[in-house]
């Protein structure tokens, strides 16, 4: 570089220094601009459907009537209400027994698809996530028609036993779909632990003599406590918080759980008891928050689960030798019955217009339920309602939880800990509690009353509630990006926000992708939240299968059912073809 | 009596193969090495013997006991081997005290509670762990979980010892200290052992014999001494840390045998030969830094012994001795000496006996 001749005795800059980017305080007051408007959205976001609820189970009235006083009478009355108390009792046995069941056959899976030579296994692994991506109501419609009163299969054992070989009605029955449903996210937690399991463990089990099974349950299952606790203690809570398994299997029978409770003291009664539905929302709102802590601290000093790791291993597996092919037909025969028996039932009962062992399903086919359903403006309509909440819901959602994680991990935000307790916050929330609060949000807040009956409130609703599952997947990514790519980007005279659009987010392409993933196939399931906040306009499918079933209508949710496993399929494997396309996403 | 006789062990991995046809065979409390760089082998041999490797063909014996046999597919699953393995990891299990850790294989091998507790204090007592039965794997230190590692295995009397790299995850200091108890352990105990490694020291301090091995077969199997001061070939020498390799052209001689070399660029040196080969094969000649003697240049070299001028380039402080790179005709020789010496003109002269001819 050729330094400019001045005369001498002059100081100048050295040459070749250039300003800093002008516009510095610009960036950094659009980085606090930013940290802070995403901070207050989050804030609102949680709060709205929060903050009516825990007003009302103080309030004495509907919380949209004036003078109302400030007691604890709802809770007083709530406790001393018989069939709350039945609920609750209910609603635990039910929660217990489902978990029991969703660990036995999630861990089974866990181990011997990821530890053993078990045959067969791509297949398997298939199977046992496939319940993921189905929707409880679906679920329980499915079983329902195949192992219910007047189901397929029930109905086959009367005939050749006498009497129906089965009661789904009850706890027992409700565990059983409730479990089976729930177990992949017992495999999905354990399978990965089992994956990363060193296998030098079971090595050294086998040389000091130990058999195939003996280190299976003596090494290998105990390593995996850590993850147990952890999907048992999901699976609690996702029973807690189920409506549809005991919608179908207990309220025919007069059992009622938490969830209808608040369901039918909400909705089907003719005046709902606010007070009352704001308490008991607020009791399980407290039950699932503890349940959260105490899940926290049981998995502390989860440490001496982790070893000194030699050399790379090769992934070895346990030989099971003999063991091999009996241990693969229980497999073949539980996924058989829990998952292919109610698929396949489902979808002749959506072909035909009766489904019964007694006639031949050929003689009774017909295309009916789908004409019913497609040809019904309000039902068609809850098809595409649903189609645009999960694709623009879940894509601006992901923007969003994006721009928090950002916030929350990537910047020098002040409450930046305090963001991501917020975001995990709606973990606490059932989806029911959800519908409620944000139905109660829009009576009270005076500007919010135009988003009533839209499907907007919908997605502003699912969003809320898959903040944390989008947060997890998207921090967790961020965490993998080094800080030292953002400290060169801010040292070559980038911004915060710059850094983030140029820099990190980028880099996350395939962690974001898949939280689009998760919320698409969420906001497509989700029905819970939805029963409160839908108006004619903003049906849903999940909302029209609850008032078609309570309709007796099966042929058509079964249609319904079809439509919503069809989608589903189409969006996995174009989401599949773009992840197995496009290594960069 | 021979107690562990492995013949003709081949594994492959589809195309690649790992064994080339081992052959092994040990007398009843030996303590054998297995030596060699990462990738040569002598894991998955260890392993094929420990039954948590399934070989591709040959035959495998434990005290008369046939293991493996390619022929008539005869295969012992690993835990009716009866046969105590130490993994470079430890492998404790988490989860279980070290007590615990212990009870298992007795658990297995249906040993009563009270004789347990007597066996399992008398393992860790061995190994000066006693007052640790109650703590779990995590919150001991490397050099006590390599310990337990060993207690684990010899509470139950295995027939054979497997010690698969159990010092590499330790500092050096303690890697000294962990050498000296493994050996004297295995003498009282008089246990037939097999122990891997890729450090030539450890090999060449605790071994009975040491089996070079490379690219999966083996290339010498000896006394210690013997691979230190006669390697086979040019790998072992390279591994057991000789250096100064000079091509050579030599003469026809028997093993053993002191002949000539000459040089590429004219001198002649006498070497012994290392194995016995056919007439002017072009070879290596080597010989240990320490074993130079450094002269003024010009100075006389005694009778018999070899003799080679060069120039210092460079002299490096090494404490004790100084390190020299000295240029010989187009090769750089590495020599050490207590003595100091300036850059420039050198005469070395070294014994034809600390002189070496390799083939290849």
């Amino acid at each position: 570089m050729n330094a400019p001749a001045f005369p001498s005795g002059n100081t100048t800059a050295p040459s070749g220094t250039m300003a800093a980017p002008s516009g510095t305080n610009r960036q950094l007051t659009l980085a606090i601009g930013i940290q802070w408007l995403t901070a207050i959205a989050t804030l609102v976001l949680v709060l709205a459907p929060l903050g009516p609820i825990l007003w009302q189970s103080l309030l004495d009235r509907p919380l949209y009537q004036p003078n109302a006083v400030l007691s604890f009478d709802n809770f007083a009355r709530l406790l001393s209400d018989a069939g709350f108390l039945r609920a609750v009792a209910t609603s635990f046995e039910l929660a217990f027994a489902a978990t029991a069941i969703a660990c036995a056959t999630g861990v089974g899976l866990a181990l011997f698809l990821e530890r053993t030579d078990l045959p067969a296994r791509g297949a398997f692994r298939l199977f046992a996530l496939a319940p993921m991506y189905m929707s409880q109501l679906v679920n329980a419609f499915a079983w329902y028609l195949i192992y219910g009163p007047a189901g397929y299969l029930t109905l086959f054992g009367e005939m050749l036993v006498g009497v129906p070989p089965w009661d789904m009605y009850g706890i027992g029955g409700m565990a059983i779909v409730a479990g089976t449903s729930m177990t992949p996210l017992v495999y999905l937690f354990c399978s990965s632990s089992a994956r990363m399991a060193d296998a030098t463990l079971e090595d050294a089990a086998r040389s000091v003599g130990a058999g195939p099974l003996r280190v299976l349950w003596s090494v290998s299952l105990p390593l995996m406590r850590p993850s147990i606790i952890y999907a048992a203690l999901l699976v609690f809570i996702g029973t807690l918080e189920t409506l549809a398994v005991p919608l179908v299997f207990g309220r025919p029978v007069g059992l009622e759980s938490f969830t209808t409770f608040l369901f039918s003291r909400g909705l089907g009664a003719i005046t709902p008891d606010y007070g009352l539905v704001g308490a008991a929302a607020v009791l399980l709102l407290v039950l699932v928050a503890v349940l959260l802590a105490v899940q926290s601290v049981l998995l502390k000093g989860a440490g001496r689960f982790v070893t000194v790791r030699g050399k790379a291993q090769r992934p070895r597996r346990i030989a099971l030798g003999a063991l091999r092919r009996p241990v693969a037909t229980v497999f073949w025969v539980y996924f058989v019955l829990t998952l292919m028996l109610p698929l396949l039932a489902i979808i002749a009962r959506s072909f035909t217009t009766f489904l019964t062992p007694l006639l031949s399903p050929l003689k009774v086919l017909t295309t009916d339920n789908y004409a019913l359903v497609l040809g019904h403006p309000a039902y068609l309509r809850s098809i595409t309602n649903s189609v645009i909440v999960a694709s623009v819901g879940a894509l601006v959602a992901t923007l969003g939880i994006a721009v928090i994680a950002l916030v929350a991990k990537r910047s020098a935000f002040r409450f930046a800990k305090g963001l991501e307790y917020l975001a995990m916050f709606p973990r606490a929330m059932p989806g029911i509690v959800a519908g409620i609060g944000f139905f109660w949000a829009m009576l009270l807040l005076p500007f919010a009353h135009w988003l009533q009956g839209t499907i907007w409130i919908l997605m502003i609703a699912f969003a809320m509630r898959g903040i944390p599952t989008a947060y997890g997947a998207i921090a967790a990514a961020l965490v993998q990006v080094g800080t030292e790519l953002d400290q060169s980007a801010r040292s070559v005279g980038a911004g915060w926000w710059k850094t983030c659009t140029a820099i990190v987010l980028p880099l996350i392409r395939p962690a974001l992708f898949s939280a689009f993933t998760l919320l698409f196939l969420g906001f497509l399931k989700e029905y819970a939240s939805a029963v409160f906040l839908y108006a004619p306009g903003s049906e849903i499918i999940g909302t029209t299968m609850l008032s078609l079933w309570s309709n007796g209508d099966t042929g058509a949710v079964a249609a319904l059912s079809v439509i919503q496993i069809a989608i589903t399929g189409v969006f996995v494997s174009l989401a599949h073809f773009v992840t197995r396309t496009n290594r960069d996403v | 009596m021979s107690d562990v006789l492995i013949q003709r062990l081949t594994k492959r991995h589809g195309e690649v193969t790992v064994l080339h046809g081992i052959d092994l065979d040990v007398p009843r409390g030996e303590f054998l090495t297995l030596l060699g760089p990462s990738g040569c082998g002598k894991s998955t041999t260890l392993f094929a013997l420990a039954g948590l490797d399934k070989p591709s063909g040959g035959h495998i014996a434990v005290g008369g006991r046939t293991f493996y046999d390619g022929e008539d597919g005869t295969f012992v699953a690993p835990e009716e081997r009866n046969l105590g393995l130490v993994f470079q990891s430890y492998a404790l299990w988490p989860h279980m005290t070290v007590a615990k850790n212990l009870a298992f294989p007795l658990t297995l091998r249906k040993v009563p509670k009270a004789e347990q507790r007597s066996r399992i204090a008398e393992a860790l007592e061995l190994v000066d762990l006693g007052d640790y039965a109650d703590r779990f794997p995590h919150e001991l230190s490397g050099g006590q979980q390599q310990r337990v590692a060993l207690a684990r295995t010899l509470v139950f009397r295995p027939s054979l010892l497997l010690l698969d790299e159990p010092l590499s995850n330790l500092d050096a200091k303690l890697r000294i200290k962990s050498r000296a108890l493994l050996k004297s352990l295995q003498r009282q105990l008089g246990l037939t052992t097999l122990y891997v490694t890729h450090d030539q020291e450890e090999a060449l301090a605790m071994s009975d014999r040491i089996a070079v091995m490379e690219k999966g077969r083996i290339v010498q199997i000896d006394r210690p001494e013997a691979i230190y001061n006669r390697p086979a070939t040019r790998f072992v020498a390279d591994f057991v840390g000789a250096g100064n390799f000079l091509p050579v052209r030599a003469s026809r001689g028997r093993q053993g045998e002191i002949v000539e070399a000459r040089l590429d660029h004219g001198e002649v040196l006498r070497a012994v030969r290392s194995a016995a080969t056919g007439s002017d094969t072009q070879g290596f000649m080597t010989v240990r830094p320490q074993y130079l003697r450094l002269a003024p240049a010009g100075s006389a070299v005694a009778a018999g012994n070899n003799r080679l001028d060069g120039m210092i380039e460079e002299r490096t402080f090494l404490g004790v001795r100084n390190g020299y790179a000295i240029r010989v005709g187009d090769h750089l020789v590495t020599a050490e000496s207590e003595d100091r010496f300036e850059t420039g003109p050198v005469t070395l002269a070294f014994r034809p006996e600390d002189t070496l001819l390799l083939d290849h």
